[in-house]
């Protein structure tokens, strides 16, 4: 079986090869792909849609369509890694682990005996527990805001520069996997629960398919933002900027819930108990 | 409001599953009719959009107000209007009928189960629906990812299975995504209207037959067409009943209209069938198929895994169908696709229903079926009776197609393999009928003398439901290719009529 599956593989690389020598050459700009649709984007994109950052442009507007549901695909993914990977019953013989903080002391509590929650003395720690590092745990800290403002810069300045909701929303997705890296999965679901990353991972989409949706009740085609016009008080092109802006924050949003929600399933192995 | 049904059909089961997977962190109990709400709203949408396409001929949607080939744009003729019909109807249907299975199963994930249903009919749906071939792999997608999760969730093997299935999947998609990047590179295009007027033009046709080539191959991935179908058998048999009964009727059919979409409106049919010697070839792959699917299927002794080798013969049916090239043979793969989207359902929730109350679909557990759960054996042999080509069900007039377009094609051999499969699937499913309705029940102990023990009225009424849609489609079956399939069967064909 394997050697057929490796004879497979060779037939196609030589087939990719042998299509290679008649492929146009690189970056002619007579080629086909650079002639046919890219001319029109080029010359009237700006004209058609307010946006100086023409990949935006196309990606947000010309094929919005096409974006909304590459981030379905990751709401997709998020779900799928919840619906598969969530343990709801701990297994049962199984001792945690509480430190007292000032002295260091370990103390291994079975299952049924009292544990200290709630104790200022005593926090709880995981099995892979890594002594308490100021170093780490404070320059992870202090990144923190400065990344998360950068994810809020990619995301709004989509419009000018690379960038965008994919890209910022993963810069903040990744803000707090750091956190929960630096610390431990327990101090970060509490500061931003599963629920939430769940809410927000549905919300965001629901920005997105939702802005779609208003343009088609208020008399547009799906999507169409130049209909959100009136709504917004300024022309119809200018609309069609707001309205990337409006789909590339809900993208932002569904994207770092989803980046922070498959992180969770994973590093616990859905049990949210302990994980990095 | 009528000339946006083409995004109802597409938006409302998108938004319902966000709903649905907000309403499970909240209030459990609102994510059934969220999903239903939603689907129904689609169907309802797409029926009366066919109404329009039968009336007034092909309708075409540009989303976000642009022309094709900037912008992306909906193509809706009769077959994919048809298809469009199929797939919420049975997603319906079969929602309806696991209502409570899903919830027995899926407890603390139901919105994610409910979402992930609506994510995974709306990705097929948009790949029904779209004119554009990139917009096309991103909706397929959509549909093999939800598809996978579904599966894994099963019990057992399903996990492994599932991931064999994204392996086997992911290349096929790629393949197909290879394709697409070929048509891009020597048109510059991606619309598919846009692109079959664009490549007669173009002069390195080399590189239009090996971008066929890779998503003919990748869409045979995608549809587990023998010998690349091996990925078929575990997934679905693994899969949980509610899963298995929607992705079984429906991934498999899609990816046939995909495929008879790739030919008839993109790469066209002059240069399919004149320009490659490749028809033959697939008809003779499609007779091995047939045969090998039949005996692999014989060899079973679980319900699950039999049907499931008879949705690998069944494809190997529509492909050949499809590429004998003459009128016949394509009414008959087409026709065929919207009769066995409803016969693998009603044979899979007929298993589903079984599995419920019997805990089992293993043949040895069957004994005395009949008098326990009459009412879905009655469906059961419906679908059965349908899957062999007995009239007056469905299935007897797409055979009927196969068969003689076979014939006027001078494919003898394929015509022979259509014959010896029915035969074949007749003793499969009087095998069956046999132990649940003549062996004693008390042969292996497995319990007392059977009782009545049907599965609950909110599972029968659909699988009763579909099993009286497989005779209606059979009485129908004139206007079915009347409405649907004529208007789309390319009137010159070439390779031999």
């Amino acid at each position: 079986m394997k050697r057929f599956a490796f004879i497979g593989v060779l037939l196609f690389g030589a087939v990719l090869l042998y299509s290679s020598f008649s492929f146009p050459p690189l970056g002619d700009p007579h080629a086909p792909a650079n002639r046919h649709v890219s001319d029109d984007y080029i010359r009237d994109g700006m004209k058609e849609t307010a946006v100086p950052n023409l990949v935006t442009a196309v990606l947000a507007d010309y094929r919005g369509y096409d974006t909304m549901f590459e981030a379905t695909v990751i709401l997709a993914a998020g779900i799928a890694c919840f619906f598969l990977l969530r343990r709801y019953r701990r297994k049962p013989a199984q001792h945690r682990l509480y430190r007292h903080i000032d002295t260091g002391v370990i103390l291994i509590i079975e299952q049924g005996g009292k544990e200290p929650v709630d104790s200022k003395e005593f926090e709880r720690i995981d099995y892979h527990w890594v002594p308490f590092d100021l170093v780490v745990n404070k320059a992870a800290g202090l990144m923190v805001p400065f990344l998360q403002l950068f994810a809020l810069y990619v995301i709004f300045h989509g419009h000018h520069s690379p960038g965008g909701g994919f890209q910022g929303g993963v810069i903040f997705g990744a803000t707090v996997i750091l956190l929960a890296i630096s610390r431990d999965l327990r101090s970060t679901t509490r500061l931003f629960p599963e629920r939430t990353s769940a809410f927000l991972s549905s919300a965001g989409l629901f920005i997105y398919a939702g802005t779609g949706f208003a343009c088609l009740l208020l008399g547009s085609n799906l999507l169409d933002y130049s209909a959100l016009a009136r709504l917004l008080a300024v022309d119809p092109v200018m609309a069609r900027s707001h309205g990337i802006l409006l789909v590339e924050i809900g993208v932002g949003m569904a994207v770092s819930a989803i980046m922070i929600w498959i992180y969770y399933n994973l590093a616990s192995a859905g049990r949210y108990d302990e994980g990095l | 409001m009528t000339d946006q049904l083409p995004a109802l059909i597409i938006i409302s089961p998108l938004l319902a599953a966000l709903l649905a997977n907000i309403a499970g962190w909240i209030q459990k109990r609102l994510c059934f009719p969220a999903a239903v709400a939603g689907l129904l709203a689609s169907f309802l949408c797409a029926a009366f959009l066919m109404r329009r396409v039968i009336a007034g001929g092909p309708v075409v949607y540009r989303l976000a107000g642009w022309n094709p080939p900037w912008g992306i744009s909906y193509y809706i003729d009769n077959l994919s209007g048809a298809v469009l019909i199929l797939v919420s109807l049975v997603a319906l249907i079969n929602m309806l009928a696991n209502r409570e299975v899903a919830l027995t199963m899926f407890e603390n994930r139901l919105g994610a189960f409910y979402s992930l249903y609506l994510l995974f009919v709306t990705g097929l749906m948009g790949i029904v629906i779209t004119g554009d071939a990139f917009n096309l792999y991103v909706l397929l997608e959509i549909a093999s990812l939800t598809g996978y999760a579904l599966i894994g969730m099963g019990g057992g093997r399903a996990r492994i299975s599932s991931l064999h299935y994204v392996f086997m999947g992911t290349i096929g998609a790629s393949l197909y995504l290879f394709g697409t990047g070929y048509l891009y590179m020597v048109t510059g295009s991606l619309n598919m209207a846009d692109l079959a007027a664009l490549l007669p033009q173009v002069e390195k046709v080399s590189l239009i037959e090996i971008s066929f080539i890779l998503c003919l191959v990748g869409l045979f991935i995608k549809m587990a067409f023998f010998p690349l179908h091996a990925w078929l058998p575990n997934a679905y048999s693994h899969a949980p009943g509610p899963s298995a009964s929607l992705i079984a009727p429906l991934t498999t059919k899609v990816m046939i209209y995909v495929m008879i979409r790739v030919v008839l409106s993109v790469y066209r049919p002059e240069f399919v069938f004149k320009a490659l010697p490749i028809r033959d070839l697939i008809i003779w792959i499609a007779v091995a198929a047939i045969l090998a699917g039949s005996v692999m299927a014989f060899k079973q002794r679980r319900l699950k895994r039999m049907l499931s080798y008879i949705i690998v013969v069944e494809v190997a049916y529509m492909v050949g169908g499809f590429w004998l090239g003459n009128a016949a043979g394509m009414t008959g793969a087409m026709l065929h696709l919207l009769n066995d989207a409803m016969m693998t359902l009603c044979l899979f929730l007929a298993a589903g229903s079984i599995v419920s109350r019997v805990m089992s679909d293993e043949f040895s557990y069957l004994q005395g079926v009949f008098q326990k759960m009459p009412f879905t054996m009655v469906a059961f042999v419906a679908g059965a009776l349908s899957v062999i080509g007995v009239p007056p069900t469905c299935g007897f007039f797409s055979k009927w197609y196969l068969i003689s377009g076979g014939i006027a094609a001078g494919q003898y051999g394929f015509a022979a393999a259509l014959i010896i499969s029915s035969l074949i699937n007749a003793l499969l499913f009087f095998r069956v009928i046999e132990i649940g309705y003549f062996e004693p029940f008390d042969m292996h102990s497995h319990g007392a003398e059977p009782v009545f023990e049907e599965a609950s009225a909110g599972m029968v009424v659909p699988l009763v439901a579909t099993a009286g849609l497989i005779l209606a489609m059979g009485f129908y079956a004139n206007t079915l290719v009347a409405w649907f399939i004529e208007p789309i069967v390319p009137v010159v064909l070439a390779g031999g009529g």
